[in-house]
């Protein structure tokens, strides 16, 4: 079909999206070009009703624009039925909610282990959830419920369970939101570390300059559209200090 | 997953709990009271042949529930019968329920009665059935502590054990067909009469007593299944299909309502396992399976219960017939698991249609 190569992890064309309900619509995003290289670190920033978090639920495949397309690893995922988009998700997409969203009923091992099980057998360099928990400072909090663990222990769980599965992208709205500056400053530094260490493309919407400041890209966005004047942060030395 | 199924039934017990306690309730409502309706017909038909007639003469569109015949027959009908060739014994009895246990009681010619080979087998007393005398068998003396020559109070009158004889006959107390036909206030009446033919082909008999008694109901005893056959049941069929038709029911609602609601409560996580890249028959198969294993506890609990009820049934009313065959239970705890899948269907459809996007944003 002649199609070109698209070498890149993300990338969008003309993506726009709105919302209707009942005769009201709302134009959440307006032709968003976006590409994202393999390896890269974005944050995506922007005030809020901007379009961030609608971005990236059309990133990872939990809804579809109203026009436009995106691009996946090279797959045009507005192709897919049903199955193949919830396959890209299982297979190329890690989620992190600023709610964390963990099942409060599984110990932090299971829910872990659920994405693990959801992502399905055959995985040959799986780790194992105590393995990477363990990676995660959280090696005596693994038979530990949500409940029982604190805000920033959570969302490291959380990490775990969008890492477990080695998959290619990792999408976080806000993992920063609901922590506080000691926790989200952890939070940060296990995401530059999957990035760095394991090549992950992550792109994390904040609303927090500093957590930003971690990325190697930042992308302002304003009513539904990107602003083009994005800038290229080196990670400044004395940040290290802090962590 | 396995554990996150275990984990959703663990977090409501009481919703698990009452789940299953219905699908439970089911199962005994199916096996107890069908057990008892079967129990009770199948025992019934089975001591109809220990009496040892050929077939039984009534008058038509009656059953051999005799409780419910009355007694039209003319007695004079046993003179015409035993005129018909190759008929041996034509033995009348006047059947009428006695309410306070529940139990029919046979007026009976003794000595009649005992020309067919299920006659009484007397093991205490004297074999004797004078005006106010009666004849019990030893299920009924042992339920009412009864021994020869004590006094039984039956249909307002009071009568005389004068034996007790071995179980084996369609009912347990006997009584002179005289005194019963005044008792009732039908002097020559009957409900029903025993006939013995000859040794020899029966099926020719059979065809001969159709001729002569046009109007009546002839039921061939000799084979259990002909037994079946030309005894006319009203509603038995359909009450046994509305009992099955009941407790699959009840399973069904309850497993649909309780996984309904949980399908609400679980919004979220519903959209948590789509984020996590859940297909719709993982969903759907994870409310199936929950709903397999709430069913599976009530189904062996229901079951349970039934053989304690049944046992417990049987001590208590010794004269009551409760009827569990491993057929029986296997098909009501399939059944019950069925029903209660078939239930789970809908929620899990529901649940595996959800909005990603929307179900991440519940509260
Ligand atoms: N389901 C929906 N139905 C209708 N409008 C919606 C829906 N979801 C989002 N919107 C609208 O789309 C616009 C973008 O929403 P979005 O959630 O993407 O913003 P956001 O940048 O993530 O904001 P925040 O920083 O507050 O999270 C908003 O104006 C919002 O009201
Ligand atoms: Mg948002």
């Amino acid at each position: 079909m002649g199609e070109s190569v698209r070498p890149h992890v993300i990338e969008t064309v003309d993506l726009t999206m709105i919302y209707k309900s009942g005769k009201v619509e709302a134009c959440a995003l307006r032709g968003v070009n976006l590409v994202v290289k393999e390896g890269e670190f974005v944050a995506v920033m922007g005030p809020s009703g901007c379009g961030k978090s609608t971005l990236l639920h059309l990133l990872g495949g939990l809804m579809r624009p109203t026009r436009g397309r995106i691009f996946i690893d090279g797959t045009d995922i507005g192709r897919l039925g049903d199955a193949g988009l919830t396959e890209v998700r299982r297979k190329k997409i890690g989620y992190v909610f600023q709610r964390f969203n963990l099942f409060p009923t599984l110990t932090a091992k299971g829910n872990i282990e659920l994405a693990k099980k959801i992502h399905g057998n055959g995985h040959l360099n799986a780790r194992g959830a105590e393995e990477i928990l363990e990676m995660l400072g959280l090696k005596d909090k693994v038979a530990f419920r949500p409940p029982e663990l604190s805000g920033g222990e959570q969302q490291r769980v959380a990490i775990a369970r969008a890492v477990i599965n080695q998959p290619r992208i990792i999408l976080a709205d806000e993992p920063t939101g609901s922590l506080d500056s000691r926790n989200a400053r952890m939070v940060l530094r296990m995401m530059r570390e999957l990035n760095e260490k394991l090549n992950q493309t992550i792109v994390m919407i904040t609303h927090d300059h500093e957590a930003a400041a971690m990325a190697s890209r930042i992308i302002e966005m304003r009513d539904g559209q990107i602003l083009h004047r994005a800038q290229h942060f080196a990670y400044e030395p004395e940040f290290e200090g802090l962590f | 997953m396995e554990s996150l199924i275990t984990a959703n039934i663990r977090s409501r017990p009481t919703r698990t709990l009452i789940s299953v306690l219905a699908v439970a309730l089911g199962i005994i409502l199916m096996l107890i009271v069908g057990g008892i309706a079967t129990g009770t017909l199948n025992d019934y038909l089975q001591r109809t042949r220990m009496v040892g007639a050929d077939f039984i003469l009534q008058p038509s569109g009656s059953t051999v529930f005799y409780a419910f015949s009355g007694a039209s027959l003319p007695i004079k009908l046993v003179d015409k019968l035993l005129e018909v060739p190759g008929i041996r014994a034509a033995v009348p009895v006047l059947a009428k329920f006695n309410s306070s246990d529940f139990g029919l009681v046979f007026g009976v010619d003794l000595e009649k009665y005992n020309r067919l080979s299920g006659r009484l087998k007397v093991v205490e007393g004297k074999e004797s059935l004078q005006a106010d005398e009666v004849i019990v068998d030893e299920l009924f003396a042992k339920s009412h502590q009864l021994s020869p020559g004590m006094k039984l109070t039956l249909l307002n009158h009071t009568f005389t054990v004068s034996a007790i004889c071995r179980v084996g006959s369609v009912v347990r107390v006997f009584v002179s067909l005289g005194t019963l036909q005044e008792l009732n206030g039908t002097p020559d009446k009957v409900t029903a009469i025993f006939i013995q033919a000859d040794k020899g082909d029966l099926s020719l008999a059979y065809e001969r007593l159709r001729v002569a008694f046009p109007g009546f109901a002839i039921i061939r005893t000799s084979d259990a299944s002909l037994l079946l056959q030309d005894t006319s049941m009203p509603g038995f069929k359909e009450f046994l299909l509305t009992v099955i038709l009941v407790s699959t029911l009840l399973s069904f609602m309850v497993i649909l309502l309780a996984m309904y609601t949980t399908i609400f409560e679980r919004t979220r996580e519903i959209g948590i396992l789509k984020s996590l890249g859940a297909s719709r028959w993982f969903i759907v198969g994870m409310i199936l399976k929950e709903s397999v294993i709430i069913c599976g506890f009530g189904v062996l609990f229901g079951a349970g219960a039934s053989a304690v009820i049944r046992k417990a049934i049987i001590a208590a009313f010794p004269t009551m017939q409760v009827s569990m065959s491993a057929r029986d239970l296997l098909f009501a705890c399939a059944m019950g698991l069925g029903s209660g899948t078939l239930g789970a269907i809908y929620p899990a459809y529901k649940a595996a249609r959800q909005d990603p996007v929307t179900a991440l944003s519940y509260e």
